[in-house]
């Protein structure tokens, strides 16, 4: 499944082996977002082997919380069943909101490896991209 | 002069120093066409991209209550109608929103919102995966959290229930730096 990014929507990328998400979330009705990537999630996530989740979100409203909760959730019942599931949660150096936002989450997975990775600010990230 | 209250207006947002302000219905796709907009005008000012992204987290939380709860609806759209606003302020950036409530939740509105302003950030913390794991509350079109999360977010926030004739007026005000 590959949906692109809107405006109030990520990029998301599901496959059997990985799974990508990247931009910001507070669409008009999460429902109506996460419904499909839910189920997609269910049908193609494997039960065994290795798994990677890579984020890099830079905004999600509080509606948009819960499905990142129930989207966690899922992952880690999976790696209760045995698969090995490597989630990547990266964040701007100097973005505390999506730092603390994900700790939270990192709290709760016990069975998932769960990192979070400094990435370089946005303002730098400019920089670089002048060079 | 006929054009005395226009004057009045705009010397009034100016001096307040507000950058941005909606009066009207407010529209999940009106919202989506002042996101830029309004992250344009947080992008002018000297602040740090990090609070510029609260603000604007403060900011859409409000939007969507206007939106959600608002009593007053759009007689023709039924949208919810309310006012937002963000200003700078010696504090930092003010972020308002004024919209009517619904008189028989303007109670239960108030004890949350008290009980809010008394937690510490652990305690916010806490609510929050709290809430997250129970589930909205019986009414909430959302995920009962965007109080929470505006909690988190700002320095400090104040709140006033007003009667009016028109029945409660909700005032939040929400500072961020």
């Amino acid at each position: 499944m590959q949906l692109a990014a809107t405006q109030r929507t990520p990029l998301m990328e599901i496959s059997g082996s990985s799974c990508r998400i990247v931009g910001e979330c507070y669409p008009e009705n999460i429902q109506e977002f996460s419904s499909p990537v839910m189920t997609e999630l269910k049908s193609v996530v494997p039960d065994s082997g290795s798994y990677t989740v890579e984020l890099e979100l830079f905004y999600f409203n509080s509606s948009s919380a819960k499905f990142f909760f129930d989207f966690f959730e899922f992952f880690e019942e999976k790696a209760e069943a045995g698969l090995t599931v490597n989630v990547n949660w990266n964040y701007r150096l100097d973005d505390d909101t999506m730092l603390e936002a994900g700790e939270d989450f990192a709290e709760d997975m016990i069975k998932c490896k769960f990192e979070l990775v400094e990435m370089p600010s946005e303002a730098s990230a400019d920089a670089e991209g002048e060079e | 002069m006929v054009s005395d209250a226009t004057l009045e207006l705009h010397k009034f947002m100016q001096a307040r120093k507000t950058l941005f302000c909606y009066s009207g219905p407010l529209s999940e796709d009106l919202l989506t066409s002042i996101s830029n907009p309004v992250r344009h005008q947080l992008s002018e000012t000297d602040s740090s991209d990090s609070v510029a992204k609260k603000v604007f987290g403060v900011f859409i939380e409000q939007a969507q209550n206007i939106i959600r709860y608002a009593d007053t609806r759009s007689t023709v759209t039924g949208d919810g109608v309310g006012t937002i606003a963000i200003s700078l302020t010696d504090e930092g950036f003010l972020i308002e929103a004024v919209n009517t409530i619904d008189s028989e939740k303007s109670n239960a509105l108030e004890k949350s919102l008290v009980d809010l302003s008394m937690k510490d950030a652990t305690e916010l913390r806490k609510m929050y995966k709290e809430r997250l794991r129970s589930g909205p509350p019986e009414g909430s079109k959302g995920a009962g959290l965007g109080f929470i999360e505006m909690a988190r977010r700002v320095q400090r926030f104040e709140f006033e229930i007003a009667e009016t004739e028109n029945g409660p007026v909700f005032v939040y005000r929400g500072y961020v730096e």
